[in-house]
């Protein structure tokens, strides 16, 4: 009976939404201790420049300024990836991105601290920089980092099969360059943490550091902490407490995490420091702005039979997630479809730019935009539809890609087929009005990568499950619940294997000091490794009460059936059913006088009246049996991807595996106005494989995320840039789509169910997004008839391709880059610099005398 | 971003504001709806010692008709109030529609009238934080000696970005000012100076109170058309206002104007004469377009390309014109 659940499978409410809704929830921000003072931060003006001195004697003296951190506070290197130590919390020699940081200033409040920054002296010798990545790869002089020549992060040459020889069996061949550009997480949470140090009894100085951060990833923090502040890991307590969205953003250790602690350790006082909006675009780690040179052969039939790739990455001034990044491009270029032959060069560069990192759908989603965009052309070429061509090209699973990928459940093929019907692809496709398109894509993405960040035999997930005599079911999980649905998600499990409600579970989460070590929140892990980790202590707890439940049944533990709060045999199921009355199943977690009497005050008059053998036990009387006979009740349960999920032996072939893939098809329908190049999306059809849908509202939540995410990177969503300054650091300029032009999205949920997922389930968070911006970008070609290889599209975009399709007068609308092939990235058409482009400043510019009038400011 | 520190002075009526900027010239700014002027303190664009609250006003909020001359619109009216308003739909159709495009909802029911009027202009490299205006070595509007839009010139070109103005200048609306020596009313179209920085006539000592719309612009078709990346939320990127009067199949009388292109709300020279006479059709709205065009100055101040938005004036005023002929 595949279908017969009690709590997973149904729509459930989150179990934190009442307090968020009401705004009882408590985030970093809403966080304050006794004596706290407010952390901020000196952020550096240039993009690329030398500290040659700086004075912090003015900023110190100010009144309620406590302390005044730098980089020699704490000058070890950090970053989240071994090979990536490249990062300091506070600048120690040199500044790399307008933004990087300098001081940290703690106050009594927040215009003091301000105040303090304005009276900072820093001299900078300032070096050139490097905006763009493919001048940046020319780069012989004042490198970025010293070590890393023509400002190369890594790269990657992977050859699977015999490419040249697949190229010689396609009939067509499309070759082009596309480029998207670059954009960033918007959570609606900026960066917020605090930090605070317990004074040690005996020698008065500072001891234990406890950390309330917005984080994805509470271990990765710990253990950062630990080696910037030289501390040992046991001395430093993470908590995660509510967190309004990641997307990725924290999940890596980012700069102010580290910061508030040194603050808070020199201050000896409790720093919280929660960034400004255009603070968070500093920090950034999104998606980086990429340049995808793609090659794909077909035959006349259909089939794929190779695909090459270049991609350069402009990955920003430090490592952060940049080599993962750099291989997830490659990776996944495989495990969608069935192609023979792969060869992928991947270039991660650094420029003088903040760093970019992860984010939802990592690394996958622009070279998913190039890979099924051009899929499109190819389809176009040989006279087939774009859902036939894709049809011709699935895998046959379970298999081992070329590139060393273990697929075993496989719903693209039914997502297609559902998206097409719903959607009327067959009958409205090419039939639609002027104007208006309907374009399709697929995408996939990983459940939880195969091999942690940090190589070792250590589980990636592990809960405690205890169970008092109260007949609490209490959840110890290192998962971070970042508004995904972590939480609840655990509970479901807990519940279902224990057959208890909903509202016996308690689940404490995210605090290194309660709960047990968890990765994090990232690369879309946490239901198929937390969740499975759940479902064994579960399981583990569920074996302990079975056999003391058994014994007072006269039965074996096997016999047993746990479900609606009671124990039963398996045969006294049914007449319970039948008899109804207040042990009906649903009844809930009601604890009867006679029941508490017995736990509570363990009369044992009442004990050997109930001892006579029955057919049912309450789960609180099943609980107490359980530790009269074991002692505590408690259970634990790990989580470790299994050896042969973890891919092939190549350089680099730790990024991609993954225990199960999930997958999506999407329909986009759009119009676009041919005047002004606007581009509307009417409805999106988005079928994902999720193995099983644990919670079926929650993955219908993720899936028109997604889709809601994936349009604003096609149409609005753009970081502008000019030599390193970020021209639209803030939610008003750059562009979140609104509701207004929010599309009507259907989710399809299809079920494959893994056989390694917890009941089945997979991925829901990511794997959609990637699909949607090739889908809206092929609904515009079937729509006008124009292919754009630029993202996202603006209406600018879109307009000067029309034009130059229709062979319209030239104006230039995109300032000399055509959308359709384009050649490298647009900067903003303002000057920075007075006398035109280089480091060289105006010998009048005004930031020269800021010193001179901050200090008539003060006077 | 903290707010800079300031005393909030309240004024219950305009004589006591009018003494109270006198009082405090230069170091005053005046905050009714504070949708404007709230971030661009926090962003230290503003750092004045005296913050005047002009909300407890009761004589200078409201719509009011005044029989056979027209309409009075208090400064403290809101958007929303505006947008809502059954004799300015039915009457002034233009300045409805202009006002129901402003930001969004919520935004609607703070901002005001007049605050929409003295909207401060706009450019990507000055409406940004103290930090990053330092970065990029400040700006000729605030702080700085160089313009980055026009490198090289001494004049700012950070662009109007309001939407009614537009179809107030449609409207030949008049404006009343209250300062030490009393009441004068000035028309819209004198308000704005064309220049970047110090765009509008308004004394350091003086409160603009009221609107007035004259009982000849009633009954106009009127249409406003605006640009932006999102639906809501967003300042224009380039504005079009379009009041028509028809007379048996022809335009009778015209006034064409565009906004968010140039330091200051303009008229597009020569559309009224080109309009009035003839029977509106596509060539003839696609003439006015490019009169606009001409009339239309954008710079780099936005993110969207200046070309982009020189072409949408042009593609804009031609639909609003045919609309306005249509409605």
């Amino acid at each position: 009976m595949p279908n017969d659940f009690s709590i997973i499978g149904k729509p459930m409410a989150m179990v934190d939404a009442a307090e968020k809704t009401t705004g009882g929830g408590k985030y970093a921000d809403d966080l304050s201790l006794p004596g706290m003072l407010v952390g901020k931060i000196l952020h550096s003006p240039y993009p690329h420049a030398r500290i040659k001195r700086m004075d912090t004697s003015r900023a110190e003296k100010l009144n309620g300024v406590v302390a005044v951190a730098t980089g020699q506070d704490a000058p070890n290197p950090y970053g989240i990836l071994p090979v990536g130590h490249d990062e300091h919390a506070l600048a120690v020699d040199k500044v790399r991105y307008v933004g990087d940081n300098v001081a940290c200033v703690a106050a009594i409040d927040e215009a003091t601290a301000e105040k303090a920054l304005r009276l900072m002296e820093v001299d900078y010798e300032v070096l050139p920089a490097y905006f763009d990545p493919e001048e940046s790869m020319k780069a012989q002089a004042d490198l970025i980092h010293d070590n890393k020549p023509n400002n190369l992060e890594k790269d990657y040459h992977h050859v699977f099969g015999d490419p040249e020889k697949g190229f010689a069996e396609a009939d067509h061949i499309a070759e082009g360059r596309f480029i998207a550009n670059e954009v960033t997480h918007a959570a609606m949470e900026p960066h917020s943490t605090l930090a605070a140090f317990d004074i040690d009894s005996q020698s008065g100085k500072p001891a234990r550091l406890t950390v309330w951060s917005s984080t994805q990833v509470p271990y990765y923090l710990q253990h950062k902490l630990s080696l910037v502040l030289d501390m040992p890991m046991a001395q430093i307590r993470v908590i995660k407490p509510l967190v309004g969205g990641g997307f990725g953003g924290k999940s890596e250790v980012i700069p102010l995490e580290i910061i508030s602690a040194i603050t808070a350790r020199k201050a000896r006082r409790p720093v919280k420091i929660t960034y400004t909006r255009e603070e968070v675009f500093w920090a950034h780690r999104g998606r980086p702005r990429t340049i995808i040179d793609l090659k794909t052969g077909i035959t006349n039939q259909g089939h794929i039979t190779a695909v090459k790739a270049r991609v350069i990455q402009d990955g920003g001034a430090y490592c952060s997630y940049g080599v993962v990044t750099i291989l997830y491009s490659g990776a996944l270029l495989g495990a969608l479809y069935d192609i023979a032959h792969i060869q992928y060069d991947g270039y991660r560069v650094l420029t003088n730019k903040p760093a970019c990192g992860a984010m939802r759908g990592h690394g996958t989603v622009n070279v998913r935009f190039a890979f099924e965009s051009q899929l499109d052309e190819l389809a176009a070429k040989i006279g087939m539809d774009a859902v036939e061509v894709r049809r011709r090209n699935l895998l046959k699973p379970p298999t081992i890609t070329v590139n060393g990928l273990r697929v075993q459940s496989y719903g693209l093929p039914e997502c297609i087929e559902k998206v097409a019907e719903a959607s009327g692809w067959k009958a409205r496709k090419g039939h639609l009005p002027r104007g208006r398109g309907l374009g399709l894509a697929c995408s996939h993405y990983v459940s939880g990568a195969a091999n942690s960040i940090i190589r070792s035999d250590m589980p990636h997930s592990t809960v405690n499950i205890k169970i008092d005599r109260d007949g609490g079911v209490v959840v110890y999980t290192g998962a971070a619940e970042i508004g995904q649905g972590s939480d609840t998600m655990t509970a479901q499990i807990a519940a279902e294997v224990l057959g208890c409600s909903l509202g016996r579970v308690k689940i404490f989460a995210a605090d290194t000091d309660l709960t047990p070590i968890d990765i994090g929140s990232y690369s879309s892990r946490v239901t198929f490794m937390a969740g499975n980790a759940t479902l064994r202590a579960a399981q583990e707890v569920k074996k302990q009460i079975a056999s003391a439940a058994a014994r007072k049944m006269n039965c074996s533990p096997e016999d047993l059936v746990f479900r609606d709060d009671s124990v039963r045999k398996r045969d006294a199921h049914l007449e319970t059913a039948v008899l109804g009355g207040a042990s009906q199943p649903g009844s809930g977690a009601s604890v009867a006088g006679r029941v508490e009497g017995q736990i509570l005050r363990g009369s044992l008059q009442q004990k050997r009246k109930d001892e006579a053998p029955k057919d049912s036990m309450s789960f609180e009387e099943a609980v107490v049996a359980a530790i009269d006979f074991h002692g505590a009740l408690s259970g634990t349960g790990s989580y470790a991807p299994p050896l042969e999920a973890r891919g092939g032996k190549h350089k680099g072939a730790g990024v991609g595996p993954s225990p199960a893939y999930s997958y999506s098809a999407q329909a986009a329908e759009v119009s676009v106005d041919e005047e002004t190049g606007e581009v509307a999306v009417h409805k999106v059809w988005a079928a994902h494989d999720c193995g099983r849908a644990l919670n079926p509202v929650s993955v219908e939540g993720q899936i028109i995320g997604s889709v809601w995410m994936g349009m604003g990177q096609a149409l609005s969503e753009e970081m502008v840039w000019k030599d390193g300054m970020l021209m639209n650091p803030g939610l008003l300029e750059y562009r979140s789509p609104s509701s207004v032009e929010s599309p009507e999205v259907e989710p399809i949920i299809v079920e494959s169910v893994d056989p390694e997922g917890p009941f089945g389930a997979k991925e829901c968070s990511e794997g959609s997004l990637a699909a949607t911006i090739p889908a809206i970008a092929n609904a515009i070609y079937d729509a006008v008839g124009i292919r754009l290889h630029e993202s996202p599209f603006t209406p600018e975009r879109v307009l000067a391709a029309l034009r130059t399709k229709k062979a319209q007068k030239k104006i230039n609308l995109t300032e000399g880059i055509d959308p359709t092939a384009p050649a490298g990235f647009r900067e903003h058409g303002g000057a920075l610099w007075f006398r035109g482009k280089g480091p060289k400043r105006h010998p009048l510019d005004p930031s020269r005398r800021e010193v001179h009038e901050a200090a008539r400011g003060d006077d | 971003m903290s707010l800079p520190q300031f005393q909030l002075l309240f004024a219950q009526t305009t004589q006591e504001a009018v003494e109270l900027l006198t009082k405090y010239a230069g170091k005053i700014r005046v905050l009714a709806g504070g949708t404007d002027l709230i971030p661009s303190m926090q962003q230290k664009l503003f750092e004045p010692d005296y913050v005047l609250d002009i909300r407890r006003i009761a004589e200078i909020g409201g719509i009011r008709e005044l029989p056979g001359s027209g309409v009075e619109i208090g400064a403290l009216t809101t958007l929303t109030m505006i947008e809502h308003s059954e004799v300015l739909r039915r009457r002034y159709p233009v300045l409805t529609e202009a006002a129901a495009t402003v930001a969004s909802p919520l935004l609607r029911n703070m901002g005001t009238m007049g605050g929409n009027i003295c909207l401060d202009t706009r450019c990507l490299w000055y409406n940004q934080s103290l930090t990053w205006r330092q970065a990029c070595g400040f700006c000729i509007k605030k702080d700085g000696d160089l313009c980055h839009v026009a490198p090289g010139g001494t004049k700012c070109w950070a662009a109007f970005s309001a939407d009614t103005p537009a179809a107030l200048l449609c409207l030949n609306a008049e404006l009343e000012i209250v300062g030490p020596s009393g009441a004068r009313r000035v028309p819209i179209s004198d308000f704005y100076t064309g220049l970047g920085d110090n765009y509008r006539r308004l004394q350091a000592n003086e409160l603009l109170t009221r609107v007035f719309l004259p009982e000849a612009s009633a009954d106009y078709r009127g249409v406003y058309r605006k640009l932006r990346i999102r639906g809501s939320i967003d300042y224009p990127l380039a504005g079009v206002a379009v009041a028509v009067k028809r007379s048996n199949g022809r335009c009778a009388d015209a006034r064409v104007a565009i906004t968010a292109v140039n330091p200051a709300p303009v008229m597009v020279k020569g559309a009224r004469e080109a309009l009035v006479g003839e029977v509106i059709d596509e060539a003839l709205a696609e003439r006015i377009g490019d009169l606009a065009a001409k009339t239309a100055k954008p710079l780099t101040t936005s993110a969207l390309t200046p070309e982009y938005r020189r072409e949408m004036i042009r593609v804009f005023t031609k639909r609003s014109v045919l609309a306005a002929a249509q409605s």
